[in-house]
């Protein structure tokens, strides 16, 4: 389907609702989701356009300045819940299945600021985000990752003395014969491409939008 | 001020509270404080505060914050609530002088007053990782720089050749990282000078197992204890904050907020900016603190600068200066890496900045620092030399202004540059730049003096 194919009335609502999230207006956002259900207008094709496409926008703010971490937060919980209503009457078998990503800040260390900017910027984007907070074992990563089925672990570390802790997931998930389920992604102050590589990460992030891209990159 | 047992008992039975929950309620609070008194960027041209009274309103703010919220324990998940008499009371108990170190390495470290003339104390280096055959050197290098008051330890990746993984190994670091500070500032020739241990990770054991009068951490020293962003502190700092109170040793602590974070933008970043130095005085006894706000995009080298942030960096620094009993030092975070121009003109920048709105300087390092490739003494002595010459020359918050103007511009179209690591850019042995370096160093310095702050 294509968005010029609709009527104007229907593109309008699409947008709307597109604009209603980006502008963190909950209210209207439910409400505009709620008229494109009664409208009948495909719910995969919404969540598709409206969401997705706010998601860009809300990226794009951040990115710019004029957005900071709580909106962030606000506009992934908004598309959850306009996500609700529209897919709501999508029969099981047509539920389009988001990439998920287990993510956290590696073992004995307690810094979340970077992790929590990579995890909205990754949830506001459409990725289904399991957030496992601070100090994190690599087990519980790998245990979280095996129950949801994750597409992605997503490791964070802001010292240098918690770096290998990175690399102790890499070599568990080799050790139980998972390395192949799961593209692993790390970032943090202290790390690089070139440690990334080193530790046989698939993925690198240098900030939150490059975390982003990448992720997109490795699973989309 | 409210004891530390009392902090303890309350971290075990305050309000529990969801951290997500706290994140959020912290945004909302600080976004009705920034409108309740009136908290706005005047605009572009502004780069250091000139409204006494906005610093009044702002300073009211953060009271209100830390009256309102508290402080959250990340360990228990629980809100430490305070009063507002115990949060005045703190402000004004905690000392304005911190004497460190031994003998003729005996030193003072103070407040600062805005527009102060008083020169600067200094802590010149580290807080960023060095491979452990640089180690001792390099602290023998920025102990060497004369106005050195303290000098500040650093994380290493391995020891002994082995990566360093889990409390066994970290412990064992911690002690060697003491025995390569006081290694380095002996064969500088100042034995007694002042070392800040810094954790090499923030487990209790980490923190405590440096306090050696031997050949650790002596009482005359200090260790860094920090709260984490968003008024969030953790049950095995604040135990450490409890053995080095009966210690004697120091204590400081990163205060600055991050704009862009859970505080919002710069508006509300002045107001956590000025609570978490009070907080970390309440928590864990910090009296020194590297204060102000810093953007989120300039920590991760995205933008050399965002609009707005010296001047909330400096509504902080001036409240913090006007109102409270709060040692502030000027963290200077280049996004741009060592041996580079730019380097050297954002260190300028944030040095001109200091003497002005009542701080003193603190390690300066590359943003993104690495291994080997976060800073070089050459940085520390040069804002030295630059904030020397505002308070020689008289440059007060006007003419400041003006300064940083012509400063920024020269940012215009400019992207933060890597740098290179301590050993291609500086000659540790004979402790000075190589050649390229001190030819890009006498560009910075021709730049500057004919933005008109002269320096010979």
């Amino acid at each position: 389907m294509e968005l010029s194919n609709l009527p104007h009335e229907q593109r309008d609502l699409l947008d709307s609702l597109r604009d209603a999230i980006v502008a963190i207006d909950e209210e209207r956002a439910k409400e505009l989701a709620k008229n494109i259900v009664n409208e009948k207008i495909d719910p995969n094709f919404a969540i598709k356009h409206s969401i997705a496409d706010a998601a860009v926008k809300v990226g794009e703010k951040f990115d710019s300045g004029e957005y900071f971490l709580p909106h962030l937060v606000m506009a992934g919980d908004l598309m959850d819940e306009v996500g609700a209503i529209l897919g709501k009457n999508i029969p099981p078998e047509q539920i389009e299945r988001k990439n998920v990503i287990v993510i956290g800040t590696v073992q004995a260390d307690m810094h979340s600021v970077g992790k929590n900017l990579v995890a909205t910027m990754l949830k506001s984007s459409g990725f289904q985000v399991h957030d496992m907070g601070v100090d994190v074992p690599s087990i519980s990563f790998i245990e979280k990752a095996k129950e949801l089925k994750a597409d992605m672990i997503a490791l964070s570390s802001l010292l240098t003395t918690t770096m290998p802790y990175q690399k102790e997931v890499i070599e568990d998930l080799k050790s139980m014969g998972l390395r192949d389920q799961f593209k692993v992604m790390v970032g943090g102050g202290p790390v690089t491409r070139q440690y990334a590589e080193e530790i046989g990460a698939d993925g690198y992030g240098k900030d939150a939008i490059d975390a982003l891209r990448e992720a997109k990159k490795l699973l989309m | 001020m409210i004891s530390l047992l009392e902090i303890a008992e309350r971290t075990q039975t305050g309000e529990k509270v969801e951290e997500k929950t706290w994140d959020m309620d912290l945004f909302r609070t600080i976004s009705g404080l920034v409108k309740k008194y009136g908290i706005e960027f005047p605009g572009e041209h502004c780069f250091i505060n000139m409204d006494d009274d906005l610093g009044e309103r702002a300073f009211e703010a953060a009271i209100e914050l830390l009256e309102k919220v508290g402080i959250y324990c990340i360990t228990t998940r629980r809100r430490v609530k305070l009063t507002r008499e115990e949060i005045l009371t703190a402000i004004h108990e905690a000392p304005t002088e911190i004497l460190m170190g031994e003998g003729r390495d005996r030193r003072v470290f103070k407040q600062r007053s805005v527009e102060g003339r008083e020169k600067l104390n200094v802590c010149p280096g580290h807080h960023t990782p060095y491979s452990e055959d640089l180690a001792p050197l390099v602290v023998r290098n920025f102990a060497q720089i004369p106005r050195t008051d303290f000098i500040e330890g650093f994380n290493f990746a391995t020891v002994d050749g082995r990566e360093i993984m889990g409390p066994p190994m970290e412990v064992y670091a911690s002690r060697r990282q003491m025995e390569w500070m006081r290694d380095g500032v002996r064969k500088a020739g100042r034995p007694g000078l002042a070392i800040v241990y810094y954790p090499i990770n923030t487990r209790a054991e980490d923190l405590i197992c440096v306090m050696d009068p031997e050949c650790g951490l002596r009482r005359t020293d200090g260790i860094l204890l920090t709260l984490l962003p968003d008024l969030k502190m953790e049950q095995d700092m604040l135990c450490a904050a409890i053995v080095y109170e009966e210690y004697g040793a120091f204590k400081l602590s990163g205060s600055f907020s991050i704009a862009g974070g859970f505080c919002g933008g710069i508006e509300g970043a002045i107001v956590e900016g000025i609570a978490k130095p009070i907080a970390c005085m309440i928590v864990y006894r910090d009296y020194i603190h590297y204060t102000g706000v810093e953007h989120v995009h300039m920590l991760n080298g995205r933008q050399i600068l965002v609009p707005g942030t010296n001047w909330a960096r400096s509504v902080v620094n001036q409240a913090l200066n006007r109102f409270t009993h709060t040692i502030c030092m000027r963290w200077v975070i280049p996004t741009s890496g060592p041996g580079t121009e730019l380097n050297l003109l954002e260190g300028a920048m944030q040095s001109i900045e200091a003497p002005i709105n009542g701080m003193n300087l603190y390690a300066p390092r590359h943003c993104r620092t690495t291994t080997n490739h976060g800073q070089t003494p050459l940085e520390a002595e040069w804002i030295i030399e630059v904030s020397d010459a505002v308070i020689e020359q008289g440059f007060d918050r006007q003419g400041g202004n003006e300064l940083l103007r012509k400063l920024a511009r020269r940012f215009e179209g400019e992207k933060p540059q890597d740098g290179f690591s301590i050993t291609e850019c500086y000659d540790l042995i004979h402790h000075k730049p190589k050649p390229d370096y001190e030819k890009v160093y006498l560009s910075a310095k021709r730049q500057l003096t004919e933005m008109g702050l002269t320096l010979v």
